[in-house]
């Protein structure tokens, strides 16, 4: 096995193409069990792609990887079973209810029924969504929608959490209970792999890759990044590093 | 196959159809209009033919020969007219379609033995009815005129004359020549198109449109799974319409059934299926609800109107069209059901039918299952 110890995610020279659009460049990387890791990139740095292809959802076109200890090539399913996935729009399904989503990620994550009981109080609890749990999930504000659609990627236990920019367009108190939420889960030891173009929210992860046009720009802790980027100006923040990068220094 | 799988995607599927109106809609009320308006509006028999006469002769005999006429089930004689003109205005007008006019002199031509006419003025701007009824005349002008001929040969001397050769026609299946026998078979037909395949084309653009498609294909799911508990509401839901039809057949227009019921159902199973591989195959396919739709109204519900031998006759068509009725799924079940209905047949001369839709049911089914598997599920 290439993949070391409590490396939960491992890749190696993993690539992507598009006919003859590279999106994913021979990038490699590895997460540890219980990270919380930030995937970081302007528009079209190849962040989704990277994250569809963890989480099994397209075929890289070369390279290596392993995700829970199932190889990303040939293990799709075994990938889907240990992973939760949420995407940038919260796809639920709006005109159910969070009692009727939640019955259905149940069913497809085929959670023994005789645990449904318990981990739908589970997810009402943890998600405060049980007074609105017979509510049509449309009329639910953003918040709640988020929360809900977090509570259902979580139903089946999985040991990595994958986050496509999980807060977009959504206020600034929630990010930050949401943010306070994924830094509960982490302490529970469920590693959180997030992608997001806001800062402030990297600051949260404990590692950072930034890329770029599909190849790594950097790779460390927000702090290492900054002083590695920025050795002279130690009061510069990951904002800067973020411009200072993306806005080609080196094309 | 894993059955919790499909079981939670079936309910969820189930929860979308009874909250969406535009769904139930198509789902139940659209077959019941269609059984309706089919099984009362499109009557393709002709019967009672609206008649006026002009009898400028009024002897005897031609009052005789209009009241045979309107003793014939085929026409019926609303109105009787002093001259020709005031036909001509009803024709016009359009509230009858035939005007029979006996000339002065009529009788005494017949008596006479020379040659009697008698004109009859047809509207033809319905070509098929104008046909069925110039048969209708003519068929009775020579019963008619047989009728005289065989009285005036018997009144002089000889004692029984039948006449040579004596055609006794039997309808074989649907002695009564009832169109709608056949039209009920032909609305089961298109009613499961539009249940199975319209409404299923919606279901998985819907779930591309609205995003939730992505999270879907992160699951561990398969593409078999995901499209059979799609399926499983559509299918009980159009197996339902069917139900309904064959009892509102038998109800209400009286369209009995000759052969096995069960062989019906099973030959609805196999085309409801049918339908819906197709319905959701045109789902992946196009990704977007508004083409989905499109596409399906131009390759399910119209082909099955007018390329299916419902409506239209096959053997009337260009070669063309008639080569294409041979991949359009409805005209194998509407030969099933014909011969279910009408001709009391059994699975030992309708098997090839059965066998080519289970036939498109695996193609069909096959390629929607590739493409998911294409797209990562």
């Amino acid at each position: 096995m290439t993949g070391l110890g409590s490396d939960v995610v491992y890749v190696k020279d993993l690539e992507k193409r598009f006919g003859r659009f590279v999106a994913v460049d021979k990038i490699s990387f590895s997460v540890k069990k219980g990270e919380v890791f930030g995937l970081l990139g302007p528009n079209g740095a190849g962040k989704s792609t990277t994250i569809r292809m963890l989480c099994g959802i397209i075929t890289p076109t070369s390279g290596y990887g392993r995700v829970a200890d199932h190889d990303i090539f040939y293990e799709a399913e075994g990938i889907k079973h240990s992973i939760g996935y949420m995407s940038q729009k919260f796809s639920l399904y709006e005109d159910l209810t969070p009692f009727e989503n939640i019955r259905f990620y149940l069913g497809v994550y085929e959670v023994p029924p005789e645990q449904w009981k318990d981990r739908i109080e589970w997810v009402l609890d943890m998600t405060r969504l049980h007074d609105v749990r017979d509510r049509i999930t449309r009329e639910l504000p953003p918040g709640s929608r988020q929360r809900l659609a977090l509570g259902c990627a979580l139903l089946h236990r999985p040991e990595i959490l994958f986050l496509d920019e999980p807060t977009s367009g959504v206020d600034p108190i929630t990010r930050r209970h949401f943010w306070g939420f994924i830094d509960h889960l982490a302490g529970e030891g469920v590693t959180v792999f997030v992608t997001t173009h806001y800062m402030d929210e990297a600051r949260s992860c404990e590692r950072i890759v930034m890329i770029n046009e599909g190849k790594i720009v950097v790779t460390g802790s927000p702090s290492e990044i900054i002083s590695e980027v920025f050795p002279d100006t130690p009061d510069s923040d990951l904002n800067d590093v973020f411009i200072e990068l993306m806005s080609g220094r080196d094309s | 196959m894993n059955l919790i799988n499909i079981k939670a995607v079936s309910r969820k599927e189930f929860y979308h159809l009874i909250r969406d109106f535009r769904s139930m809609y198509l789902a139940f009320i659209i077959p019941l209009l269609l059984i309706l308006m089919f099984g009362y509006a499109l009557s393709l028999d002709v019967d009672n033919v609206k008649t006026m006469v002009v009898d400028h002769d009024r002897t005897e005999l031609s009052r005789d020969f209009i009241r045979k006429l309107d003793a014939s089930s085929y026409f019926k004689v609303i109105y009787h007219l002093r001259d020709t003109v005031a036909a001509i205005r009803y024709l016009d007008q359009g509230s009858t379609t035939m005007a029979v006019v006996i000339p002065p002199g009529w009788t005494e031509d017949i008596k006479a033995d020379r040659e009697a006419q008698m004109q009859v003025l047809l509207d033809g701007s319905d070509p098929n009815f104008a046909s069925l009824s110039r048969g209708y005349i003519t068929a009775f002008v020579e019963a008619y005129n047989r009728d005289r001929f065989i009285d005036f040969l018997n009144r002089s001397g000889k004692e029984r004359i039948e006449p040579p050769v004596d055609g006794r026609i039997r309808v074989w299946f649907n002695e009564d020549l009832e169109s709608q026998n056949f039209i009920v078979p032909g609305i089961i037909a298109i009613i499961i198109m539009i249940v199975g395949a319209m409404l299923t084309s919606l279901v998985i653009a819907r779930e591309y449109e609205n995003g939730t498609m992505e999270t879907v294909r992160s699951l561990p799911i398969r593409g078999g799974e995901f499209l059979i508990g799609k399926a499983i509401p559509y299918f009980l839901i159009a197996l339902t319409d069917v139900l309904v039809a064959v009892f509102m057949g038998q109800v209400l227009f009286g369209v009995v059934m000759k052969s096995s019921f069960w062989l019906m159902v099973l030959a609805s199973t196999i085309y409801i299926s049918v339908a819906l591989s197709l319905g959701l195959l045109i789902s992946i396919a196009t990704k977007s609800q508004l083409v989905a739709n499109q596409i399906a109204i131009l390759v399910t519900f119209l082909p099955s109107m007018l390329l299916s031998n419902f409506v239209f006759p096959v053997e009337n068509m260009p070669k063309v069209f008639q080569l294409l009725t041979y991949i359009v799924p409805a005209t194998y079940f509407i030969d099933i059901l014909n011969g279910l209905y009408l001709r009391g047949l059994g699975l030992d001369h309708l098997w090839p039918s059965y066998l080519v839709l289970v036939g498109m049911l695996v193609v069909l089914s096959n390629i929607g299952f590739a493409i998911l598997k294409k797209e990562g599920m």
